[in-house]
């Protein structure tokens, strides 16, 4: 599904991705840990599209070259980023906003588009498996939600688009115990044969809900170490700086 | 009956031109061509003579220049300041005739074809059939007493209300565009609302069968009576391309106790073509006059058209209690130049006013809110609170805020508040990450910039409203 | 008036010893003056504050020649004590005293009598007049890497000597790299309705910081008026504070010009206002480059019959992404016949910026008299205690702890 080879990327002529290899198959789920700095935001950054970056090396998604793709192209192929930092879009109601959003994917694959009916049933739906407060879908997007508000809220928009690919970068970070259940029960009744997961972590606990296939670990810029669950338990013993 | 009145006009020792569909006075600004509008549309003495009023007075005024964007110089001689209604040679013979770009906007605004036509002055008689619309509706404004007709029909049909407050909010000598059309209005609506009349329907040139032939010089006066209640829509909802250059319409609304006026716009006028070249310069006078107590008047508008805007919907809050709303979204891309914002002048007690601006500027534009808030010795326990919030996109564009506050009483409170600030790159990016292409992310965005003004609306303009901004917008993301 | 000009500039070029340059652009000045006279409400500038209505309505027979051949005495009680500080004394427009102690002497040098230059702002009349009449004109240069060690004080102290006269002073203050100034400006005036006209030209170099002062606490009858000119180069910082009271009617004029990347501007101003009094602070900050910031905050008390006027305006050229533009204004207005008007400006023509601006006005917090009142102050005490808050807020702003303090007494404000 998604094939990573040789990437290198900079940013104000500053290396952060190097040399960097990965690849993702149909129904995987990755996990990917690093320590701060050692370039994950960025790869997820790269991975939707986001401008700045001077990038080399290849990244194809289904075999299609994703450089030449604009970000909502992206989108609309398949590929989800669930942001470590939800924005705010004030005065943009998050209804209105998630059917605009599913309405653009489902015309660019030539389906037809919801009405509101449809919409707000499969929104519904999906909030309440999630615990969401629906009354919340009726706010402005993200504008006075808590960390772990807009978090749940990345994770339904996921549910409501559909993916091929998620990527979510750091989603654990700032959820209590409880609500990183929910999120992770979430991901897991996603998981299907087709779809796929990178998870992009500091640390094990999310890995405790959500069993990756893989773990790799990431430093300076590249992967230096990949094997199954059990090393992201080794990593959390050792800690990174005695890793090498 | 018309023919008769056409026999006379062709003796008309100036040489009018007079064949039956197109009846137009010469270039220039003189007394008889102000004789000739009066005459062709049958006005008594006492009107002619509050024009020629105007006229005497106009001489010894000058146009301003105060404001931000400049125009080049208005040649007053080179204007036709009559000419109803259009031969129909002149109008385009079909749709086809029209520009390409007009087309793909109509077609983005969702309005039908028949409308399409009609907006650009096609005949097409048979096809909508105005007269029974505004007829049907006629009737229901009818049965509860509710006035609503040119301003034309009202001077010879009511002419003890048109006396009565006709100038009463603008005066005649207020400033030199305001007396030029008190000099030469050529149309424009009336409405009176009786006492304790809540009006049935939203009332809306977009109804009225005149409408579409739009002067130069338009003159609306409304007056809602006590208890009253009325929201009036000015609908240039489409762009109506016109050869005219300048528009100095007057709008005046008196709202007597305990009435309401709510008065909304869609300005999309021809903002001229990307490079600047033609447009509209539209400067308008809108007062509101809350006279009575406990009274209240609301603008909202909608700026996106004309290549130069220029006006301040205002508030004279004389009634004890009275209230004054001013709600605007302004949009300038390409070289177009807006100066816009409202007056909001507080001379009773207890009076409040609220200003919501949202100004979005892009490509080589520039964009001014400029405002008053004046609160008199006299006026006590009033407020006001004033948020002005510009957008910039580009950095070849300008945007502005010219607010002017004054404070004269103690027991009386302003509070102002303004930001400038743009669409972040991370804002995007998450929109596009979402699917949407960069204007749809962009649109979506300025829609959420302008919510507060656009949950004003009505509803059915609240939607064309929204598509607007999104239009407006277009080709300035990059 | 245009007669008593006439008479007194020829008067002013008879007696003065001015170089045949500065005679030449001395009359061009003064011509340009004639010309367009003192400023009126027509000019968008003088909106709020008719000066040529409030010279002819306060001052009886304004007179332009001030005979400056007889020293004056020094009137020693109006120093300001517990504060060591450097001396720069006019007394009655006349320079009594230059005396920098403190200083190392090479570091610093002044001069007093410059060619002047053509007034930078053709539209303001009063520069004209400043230029015309001005009979020294003093520089201040502060040598690279040199910090001042103690404050330079400038006293202008009027005695009751001087009436109805016309003074006009003219300073530029030069703060070469990465040196620093603390200013303060001292008014005390005995004198009766004269017309004091003062002109500032601030070059602030590279890394370079200029604290600047102006306290004009002393209730008198004066009209004035302050022009300061500043220009700033990269990563230097200015900060003003203006304590506005005493005189009948102050215009402050601040115009920066932040020209080098990284510098900053802060304004921060107090109106304590009675009587009849008529102030004004009117403010161009302009960001011309990229990475500038700019703060200010003005708050004003009014009583009585007194007014108070703040235009502030923050212009963002093109080139100047990345600015940080703040503003805002607050008024309390005490009694029924006070009057505050604001006009806070934008104009901005860049995208990447935060600018921002805000403005009230309008009574005390009645909430908050009964909130103190019920914890048994009487009304009186109440309302004391509420503005001291509420002016502190500003005075906390100054960033010499020193001044602070010295500002705090003056204002008798409580901690």
């Amino acid at each position: 599904m998604l094939k990573i080879k040789n990437l290198k990327a900079d940013i104000d002529s500053k290396s952060i991705l190097n040399n960097f290899n990965l690849e993702i198959k149909p129904g995987e789920v990755h996990a990917i840990m690093g320590p701060n700095g050692s370039g994950k935001s960025t790869l997820s950054n790269i991975l939707s599209g986001k401008k700045g970056y001077k990038v080399s090396g290849e990244v194809l998604f289904e075999n299609k070259n994703l450089f030449e793709l604009e970000t909502e192209e992206r989108a609309h192929k398949g590929i989800f980023l669930a942001f470590q930092y939800p924005l705010e879009i004030p005065g943009v109601n998050t209804n209105i906003f998630l059917k605009t959003s599913l309405n653009a994917i489902r015309k660019a694959n030539g389906e037809k588009e919801l009405d509101a009916i449809e919409f707000l049933k499969l929104v519904k739906l999906k909030a309440k498996n999630l615990k969401f407060d629906e009354e919340k879908l009726n706010r402005q997007l993200n504008v006075g939600f808590s960390g772990g508000e807009k978090k749940k809220n990345e994770i339904l928009q996921m549910s409501i688009l559909n993916p091929k690919l998620s990527i979510l970068d750091e989603t654990d970070s700032g959820l209590d115990i409880d609500a990183l259940k929910t999120v992770a029960a979430g991901v897991n009744s996603l998981r299907k044969n087709d779809n796929s997961f990178l998870i992009i972590t500091h640390y094990q606990r999310l890995l405790d809900y959500i069993k990756p296939d893989y773990v790799h670990v990431l430093m300076n810029g590249k992967i230096i170490k990949s094997g199954g669950p059990e090393l992201a338990l080794e990593l959390e013993n050792k800690g990174y700086e005695n890793f090498n | 009956m018309r023919e008769k009145q056409i026999d006379k006009l062709k003796d008309y020792k100036y040489g009018f031109t007079t064949d039956i569909e197109n009846i137009r006075a010469p270039k220039g600004l003189n007394k008889e061509v102000i004789e000739f509008i009066s005459k062709a549309k049958k006005e008594p003495k006492w009107m002619l003579d509050w024009r020629m009023k105007a006229f005497e007075r106009l001489k010894n005024l000058k146009e301003p220049n105060w404001q931000k964007p400049k125009y080049p110089k208005i040649d007053y001689q080179d204007i036709y300041y009559y000419s109803a209604p259009k031969s129909t040679s002149e109008k385009p013979k079909n749709i086809d005739e029209l520009d390409p770009k007009l087309l793909e906007t109509y077609k983005k605004l969702g309005i039908p074809l028949q409308e399409q036509q009609r907006l650009n002055g096609i005949a097409v008689d048979a096809v909508f059939d105005s007269v029974s619309v505004a007829t049907t509706f006629k009737d229901k404004l009818n049965e509860v007493g509710v006035i609503f007709c040119s301003i034309s029909e009202a001077i010879q049909k009511h002419p003890e209300l048109v006396k009565k407050y006709i100038g009463s909010v603008i005066p005649l000598t207020d400033h030199y565009f305001a007396t030029l059309n008190s000099a030469v209005f050529t149309d424009g609506s009336f409405v009176y609302i009786p006492p304790g009349v809540r009006c049935p329907m939203e009332l809306s040139t977009y109804f009225r069968i005149n409408a579409s032939q739009t002067g130069q010089f338009e003159r609306t006066l409304i007056i809602a009576d006590k208890g009253s209640y009325v929201s009036y829509l000015e609908g240039c909802t489409a762009p109506m391309r016109d050869e005219n250059q300048l528009h100095a319409a007057n709008v005046e609304l008196i709202a007597l106790d305990d009435a309401e006026i709510k008065y909304s716009t869609v300005q999309n006028w021809y903002p001229g073509d990307e490079d600047g070249k033609g447009g509209i310069y539209n400067f308008v006078t809108k007062r509101g006059l809350c006279k009575g107590i406990n009274s209240k008047i609301s603008w909202t508008q909608v700026e996106t058209g004309s290549a130069i805007t220029w006006k301040y919907p205002s508030c004279i809050l004389q009634g004890d209690n009275s209230i004054g709303e001013f709600y605007s979204i302004a949009i300038t891309n390409n070289h177009q130049k807006a100066d816009t914002g409202t007056k909001m002048i507080h001379l009773g007690k207890n009076t409040k006013s609220k200003i919501i601006s949202k100004g979005i500027s892009a490509g080589f534009s520039d964009m001014t809110y400029r405002g008053l808030v004046d609160i008199s010795s006299k006026a006590k326990n009033s407020t006001n609170y004033t948020q002005c919030d510009s957008l910039l996109m580009g950095n070849k564009c300008g945007a502005h805020t010219v607010p002017y506050i004054k404070n004269k009483n103690p027991e009386s409170n302003i509070a102002h508040e303004a930001t400038t600030s743009k669409i972040s790159e991370e804002q995007l990016h998450y929109c596009q990450q979402r699917g949407l292409n960069p204007e749809e992310a962009v649109g979506l965005i300025v829609n959420g910039f302008c919510k507060e003004v656009l949950q004003q609306l009505p509803m059915e303009f609240a939607v064309e409203a929204q598509k607007l901004v999104g239009i407006s917008l277009e080709g300035s993301v990059g | 008036m245009e007669e008593q000009l006439k008479i007194d500039f020829e008067k002013l070029l008879e007696k003065s010893n001015f170089s045949k340059k500065n005679v030449e652009i001395k009359r061009k000045n003064f011509n340009n003056f004639i010309e367009k006279g003192f400023p009126n409400k027509r000019e968008e500038n003088w909106k709020f504050s008719d000066l040529n209505q409030i010279i002819s309505k306060n001052i009886k027979n304004l007179s332009f020649y001030n005979d400056l051949s007889k020293p004056n005495k020094i009137d020693q009680s109006t120093f300001i004590a517990g504060l060591e500080h450097n001396k720069l004394i006019f007394v009655n427009g006349r320079i009594e005293k230059i005396e920098f102690d403190y200083e190392e002497k090479n570091n610093i040098e002044i001069l007093d009598d410059l060619v002047l230059e053509k007034p930078n702002n053709a539209n303001n009349s009063l520069l004209f007049l400043n230029n015309a009449f001005v009979s020294k004109f003093f520089k201040l240069i502060v040598k690279k890497n040199y910090s001042l060690k103690k404050p330079l004080v400038i006293y202008n102290i009027t005695n009751k000597d001087l009436v109805s006269k016309s003074i006009n002073l003219k300073f530029d203050i030069l703060l070469e790299e990465n040196s620093s100034l603390k200013l303060i400006e001292f008014s005390n005036d005995k004198s009766t309705t004269n017309f004091i006209n003062i002109n500032y030209n601030f070059d602030v170099q590279k890394n370079s910081i200029l604290k600047n002062y102006k306290i004009d606490n002393n209730s008198n009858s004066n009209i004035k008026y302050y022009f300061n000119n500043i220009s700033q180069d990269t990563n230097s910082v200015s900060e003003i504070f203006l304590l506005s009271s005493g005189s009948e009617f102050i215009k402050n004029e601040i115009n920066c010009n932040l020209n080098g990347k990284y510098s900053s501007a802060f304004v921060n101003g107090v109106f304590l206002l009675n009587g009849s009094k008529h102030h004004e602070i009117k403010t161009n900050i302009n960001h011309l480059v990229e990475n500038t910031k700019s703060y200010q905050l003005i708050k004003s008390v009014l009583e009585d019959e007194s007014k108070a006027v703040y235009q502030g305006k923050i212009f963002v050229d093109s080139k100047a992404q990345k600015t940080d533009g703040y503003q805002l204004s607050k008024a309390i207005l005490l009694n029924d016949n006070t009057e505050f008007n604001a006009k806070p400006e934008l104009e901005i023509y860049a995208d990447d910026v935060k600018c921002s601006h805000g403005s009230s006005s309008g009574s005390l917090n009645e909430d908050s008299i009964f909130y103190l009142m019920s914890r048994g102050l009487n009304y009186k005490e109440a309302k004391k205690l509420l503005i001291n808050g509420f002016l502190l807020d500003v005075v906390e702003k100054i960033t010499d702890s020193e001044i602070k303090n010295l500002i705090k007494n003056i204002m008798s404000l409580k901690q």
